[in-house]
């Protein structure tokens, strides 16, 4: 089992070795970025194609890399943004969106294959699906990953303020929905 | 946050068996073809905000510069006499006023006159070179 190295070590590897330190940014980081890029498609084949966008990205992009951000703020900022254009690529497909994922699980491979949750989950979901996309990803970022305020403003290119103000709204909103059954 | 904690913390989306390993190889494998963007950390990445700063500056004296010369007032009519000096004489003669140009030819014949010199005073200094009044009086 490799160890992880902390990300400065790795950032001192790509530069003298980049092919090797690009092997430790994608192990390190290729689970994370794809339950991010998960929860946000739903579809696993559209995650797995945003994840790897993601990597071919940030590999073509290395030299815009500097030591201002987090290797990982970085690379989350990249992952998103790829989610986020899935997404919006799948509106302008009218027939391919995803508003209710127990009808879309009901309907699909997919839900019965690559979805392992109960009913609170999937109500959970539902609800998470019901966000604006900004806060949907403000809400997976401190729920999910437990991402501090200022990494997050970061990655949102937002204020911590409206950050907070964002997820405060959000669970509220959540809680309504899951309460109002 | 009640209700959002009474659901089990537990991720309900599911993946292919050795996804992880696989998609790691995948994207490993598709990355190594790609040209290697790091080496570019070089010289122009280092001292970029230098070579912008000095295209700001450059641009600033280049417009001020252009500013200065549409918005600088008129310059003033050169004179007739310098007009005259310049590669285009025969301007004088098109722009001067015909007063001007007989007070200027009365001035040019007024000189003239003065620096005439008498034949008497030809004779004056042709003398006191002992020259023979009669040799003087023959070349006149």
């Amino acid at each position: 089992m490799n160890i992880i190295k902390p990300d400065d070590k790795i950032t001192e590897i790509l530069k003298t070795d980049p092919n090797k330190g690009f092997s430790l940014v994608v192990e390190k980081y290729s689970s994370r970025l794809y339950w991010h890029i998960r929860r946000l498609v739903i579809i696993h084949e559209d995650a797995d194609d945003a994840l790897q966008n993601t990597f071919i990205n940030a590999w073509k992009n290395m030299g815009d890399f500097r030591n201002e951000s987090s290797l990982y703020t970085w690379l989350y900022t990249i992952a998103t943004n790829e989610a986020l254009s899935l997404i919006n690529k799948r509106k302008r497909n009218a027939a391919v969106s995803i508003d209710d994922l127990g009808s879309h699980f009901a309907n699909s491979r997919e839900g019965s294959t690559w979805f392992d949750g109960d009913e609170a989950q999937v109500k959970l979901q539902n609800a998470i699906l019901k966000l604006p996309e900004k806060q949907r990803i403000v809400f997976n970022l401190k729920y999910f990953d437990e991402m501090p305020y200022e990494e997050m403003s970061k990655v949102t290119s937002t204020s911590e303020g409206a950050l907070k103000a964002s997820y405060h709204h959000a669970v509220k909103k959540i809680e309504k929905l899951l309460g109002g059954d | 946050m009640n209700k959002l904690n009474e659901i089990p913390d537990k991720n309900p989306f599911k993946v292919p068996e050795n996804y992880f390993k696989e998609v790691n190889r995948k994207i490993i494998s598709a990355t190594s073809g790609y040209e290697n963007e790091i080496r570019k950390i070089g010289f122009y990445n280092k001292f970029r905000p230098y070579f912008l700063v000095a295209a700001s500056v450059t641009g600033f004296v280049i417009l001020s510069y252009i500013a200065v010369t549409i918005l600088s007032p008129g310059k003033k009519p050169m004179q007739v006499s310098e007009v005259i000096n310049e590669e285009n004489p025969e301007l004088y003669l098109n722009d001067i006023d015909i007063f001007t140009l007989e007070e200027n030819v009365a001035s040019m014949v007024l000189s003239q006159q003065e620096s005439e010199v008498s034949k008497a005073d030809i004779v004056d200094y042709l003398l006191q070179d002992n020259i023979e009044i009669s040799d003087i009086y023959e070349k006149l």
